[in-house]
């Protein structure tokens, strides 16, 4: 202990006799995965940008009495004891070209697929101030996803904020994508991000969504599960600071951020790095936080535009009452519940029609939608749950009311069915559900 | 960056202002501040002063010559060796007429873009009732809700909880109360917006407006996309705008709150970064002292009521956890929502077993609707126990006693959804608000097989039965 005061004062006086600004820099004293701690930088700000060297480069994540925590964001050499740590002056700050459009990239402003550096890079605050309460106005207007099952029964807005939750392989992303697809034409800038998705699915994605031609008004912001946990941690506050500088100039802006429970799971690794007190699950206490900010800033805004978000979450064992689920549940305006029982038995989308919400419901829909979405979505539920009680009655026995209610509640499943990449119009939907009552009169 | 210079630089210090210590240590909570002037206590207000904006504190610990404080917003840019300035004794917020139709954030200031000039404030601590000060009487307040009046009645002064995990309807409950209850009732409200969302917030402003009711309401917001310290504080100084209109304006005042969960959250992460010892589940350890310091202020005068609303939320769909108890022992009474009722689309998605009242009393309701609440009890605990068995031998293996059962307590449950005001956009259908004369003969009628022959799918989101026949 006493040999490193030691050596920090030499340092310190060695500095000081070398004419170098003692109070801008400082000296690595631990190293801990992607944490330092550093001595010194006795004026650096929170926030500021920080680099070893050409080693590594950083951002102060806490100033503490006798040192400075640096988390690293990027890593390109080994980083050792006593290493000289310099401050900027200048705040983290997210880079990004406006002509990102078409192109996957990091919150740096590197184009991922080529590696380069974007051109004519702007720079935007990581995180900003909530927008009051004020600035905000009614979500009213649709973003039609191209699903019925969605479009109908459980219709998002722009400016919703709607989750995206259920297990492995039931589809979560798919819907994403098909959601983007969908917004051609209909003057929405969408926003993908991938936090936690391997480098391979981004690929993929990438080339869906270039395919169908979505890319064009697409912008795809990746960190990859080898980057440091701080970028993956500040990835999806970058996207949201992407769509409110877009928002600001009144775009729609569709943000999908895949997938929050692996944010939540960065944040607790960064958080018990950081000797943190742990919460529930060893969670950070203010993980709520960590999500609900970046969630509010989905939003209609009073200038026109708006920030609709589609946070995906994934599940274990189809269980939707975990701590990280209900906590994104309570933040959002509804979530879509997808059921691997009802991928298994081919029921795609898989959505469980009885645990999904949209806490907007018609205010979001054109009037003929709203008119027939409601009573189907009742329908349907009445039937789902009088199958699971008589499910071992004789049909034969039944009242002609509830053999009604069985026929027709099978027909609606059926007409919810629908193949991936295969939107369809608000018409068309509701050329379907007046099939189903027409086909019942006849 | 611009609201929170604007919010944070409303409250600029007037005057000669007096120099406090320096900035020694900085997180994204909470500063250090090596004192070189300790005269300086718990709750006072201090700030720092940026080129570009001021930061403000609230003190929440001193140790010697060092004292930690919790920001009020955002801390990048501050750093080691920055002026502290001390500011004023605490949050205070206006206490007078003007606060009917105003909105507040958490420390005291309008944000509907009007100003208040020149009116009286209060601290929004400090305000304890004596034993003596106390009235615990009050006639019974109906909400029109059949669910709620039936299992759940409360009278004026009543503190009701409304406990629920996530997307199970607290929000609507809470806002067909405010619709049926303060707008029927017309006396003056409080809304507290804790930790909720913003859009919500917007929403009850706009509806306000056009009831024509905002000059009756007075509200506080602390929402989700606001800091830990925003989140606690809304709590208080809501509280404050309560007591000024029973205290001051001796009148019965509604207390709305949503949700008071979520200032036991955000004290815990103040706590944490205090580097105070947790809990279980990461809570603060002075988890009950909150809890009580909050709701013993939740109280009725001879002066005034306030008879109280509180959302709760439940995280992780645990009933035990130790915040949801600890803020349910304060209740006179709950209603428990339930994932398991809203998977079936009935709403409200209430668990009629575990939801309770204080008045649920022979000698305060009646010996009727007493009965019909442990009889319809009985019916529906039965039908659950009755489920298991259907599901596995069929329905046709139940004895004819058992087999009446199973279908009126369906009927029953169907009965206690009902079509609300507020939930219009979802439904389709136009709200209800249903006497509880009709909600006892209704349920009466249903348990003693009157009501047999007519489908179960007859009575889902109706108001009155029997009174829609005639």
């Amino acid at each position: 202990m006493n040999s490193t005061i030691d050596t920090v004062l030499e340092q310190k006086i060695a500095d000081i006799k070398k004419g170098a600004n003692a109070f801008a820099t400082g000296h690595v004293r631990l190293v801990r995965e992607y944490i330092l701690e550093v001595t010194g930088l006795e004026g650096a700000a929170y926030f500021e940008r920080v680099t070893v060297g050409d080693k590594a480069e950083g951002y102060i994540d806490a100033i503490r009495q006798d040192c400075v925590l640096v988390a690293l964001t990027r890593v390109t050499g080994k980083v050792h004891i006593g290493d000289q740590v310099v401050a900027t002056g200048r705040e983290y700050t997210v880079q990004y070209s406006p002509n990102s459009l078409g192109h996957v990239i990091d919150l740096s402003g590197m184009d991922r697929l080529v590696g380069k550096r974007m051109d004519e890079l702007k720079e935007l605050p990581l995180e900003t101030a909530p927008i009051p309460i004020m600035d905000r106005t009614t979500v009213n207007r649709p973003l039609l996803t191209g699903i019925t099952g969605i479009d109908l029964m459980y219709p998002i807005g722009r400016g919703q904020r709607q989750l995206i939750i259920g297990d492995k392989k039931t589809g979560k992303t798919q819907i994403t994508l098909d959601t983007i697809c969908n917004q051609a034409g209909a003057n929405v800038l969408c926003i993908y991000v991938a936090v936690g998705k391997t480098k391979k699915e981004i690929k993929d994605i990438y080339s869906q969504l270039l395919a169908r031609g979505a890319m064009v008004y697409t912008v795809i912001v990746a960190a990859f599960n080898d980057d440091p946990a701080p970028v993956l941690r500040n990835t999806p506050y970058a996207a949201l600071s992407i769509a409110r500088y877009y928002l600001e100039q009144r775009y729609d802006v569709l943000v999908a951020i895949d997938d929050l429970k692996r944010h939540a799971d960065v944040c607790r690794e960064l958080a018990l790095l950081m000797g943190k007190t742990p919460g529930r699950d060893a969670y950070p206490p203010d993980i709520f936080y960590s999500h609900s900010r970046m969630l509010e800033l989905g939003c209609q805004h009073k200038n026109g535009g708006s920030i609709t978000i589609l946070p995906i979450c994934e599940t274990k064992g189809g269980d939707i009452t975990d701590y990280i689920s209900t906590n994104i549940i309570s933040i959002t305006d509804g979530q879509i519940v997808l059921s691997a029982k009802n991928f298994e038995k081919g029921q795609k989308p898989a959505i469980n029609y009885g645990l999904s919400v949209s806490r907007l419901g018609g205010a979001v829909q054109s009037p003929a939608m709203k008119k027939a979405g409601p009573p189907l979505r009742r329908e349907l539920l009445a039937y789902l749950e009088q199958r699971e009680v008589f499910e071992l009655a004789n049909a034969d026995e039944m009242g002609e009311n509830l053999r009604r209610t069985m026929r027709r509640g099978a027909k609606i499943l059926q007409m919810l069915c629908q193949p991936k990449f295969a939107g369809r119009t608000p018409d068309q939907m509701l050329a379907a559900a007046s099939q189903i009552q027409q086909g019942e009169r006849e | 960056m611009e609201n929170n210079m604007n919010m944070q630089g409303g409250l600029a210090p007037r005057g000669t202002a007096r120099r406090l210590g320096k900035l020694i240590a900085v997180s994204s909570l909470k500063v250090e501040i090596f004192l070189e002037d300790t005269n300086v206590g718990i709750r006072d207000l201090v700030y720092a002063q940026a080129e570009d904006r001021i930061y403000q504190f609230e003190v929440a610990e001193i140790n010697g010559s060092v004292a930690s404080a919790i920001c009020f917003g955002m801390t990048n840019g501050l750093r080691r060796g920055m002026d502290v300035y001390w500011l004023s004794e605490g949050i205070r917020v206006a206490y007078d007429q003007a606060i009917l139709g105003h909105v507040f954030n958490s420390y005291g200031q309008t944000i509907d873009g009007t100003q208040l000039e020149q009116v009286n404030t209060r601290s929004i601590y400090e305000r304890n009732l004596s034993m003596d000060e106390i009235e615990i009487d009050g006639d019974i307040l109906w909400t029109g809700i059949k669910v709620l009046d039936f299992f759940a009645p409360m009278r004026k002064g009543f503190k009701m909880g409304l406990l629920g995990g996530a997307g199970v309807g607290k929000t609507v409950l809470i806002k067909e109360l405010i619709h049926n209850v303060y707008q029927g009732l017309g006396s003056n409200s409080v809304f507290v917006g804790v930790g909720e969302r913003s859009r919500e917030g917007r929403d009850l402003y706009d509806e306000m407006v056009e009831a024509d009711l905002l000059d009756k309401i007075s509200m506080a917001f602390g929402q989700m996309g606001d800091n830990a310290m925003s989140r606690s504080r809304a709590m208080y100084t809501g509280l404050t705008l309560a007591e000024y209109l029973r205290d001051e304006k001796k009148q019965d005042v509604l207390l709305f709150i949503d949700n008071i969960y979520r200032m036991v959250q955000a004290n815990a992460e103040i706590s944490t970064e205090l580097a105070r010892m947790p809990i279980d589940n990461g809570y603060s350890p002075a988890l009950l002292t909150e809890i009580s310091e909050v709701e013993e202020r939740i109280n009725s005068t001879a002066d005034g009521s306030i008879t109280s609303f509180q959302a709760i939320f439940i995280p992780a769909d645990d009933i035990n956890d130790g915040a949801v108890h600890a803020i349910s022992q304060h209740l006179d009474g709950q209603v428990v929502l339930d994932r398991k009722v809203a998977e079936k689309g009935l709403y409200p998605a209430i668990n009629v077993f575990a939801t309770q009242s204080r008045i649920i009393d022979p000698e305060i309701l009646g010996q009727r609707h007493f009965h019909l609440v442990e009889e319809a009890l009985r019916c529906l605990s039965r039908y659950e126990e009755l489920e298991q068995i259907v599901a596995v031998l069929g329905i046709d293996e139940l004895s004819q006693e058992d087999h009446d059962t199973f279908f009126r307590a369906r009927k029953l449950r169907n009965y206690f959804s009902q079509p609300m005001y507020v939930a219009e956009q979802y439904t389709g259908i136009p709200g209800q608000f249903v006497a509880i004369g009709d909600v006892l003969d209704d349920v009466e009628a249903i348990l003693d097989g009157r009501l047999d022959d007519v489908d179960e799918g007859d009575f889902t989101y109706i108001g009155a039965y029997l009174k829609g026949l005639h």
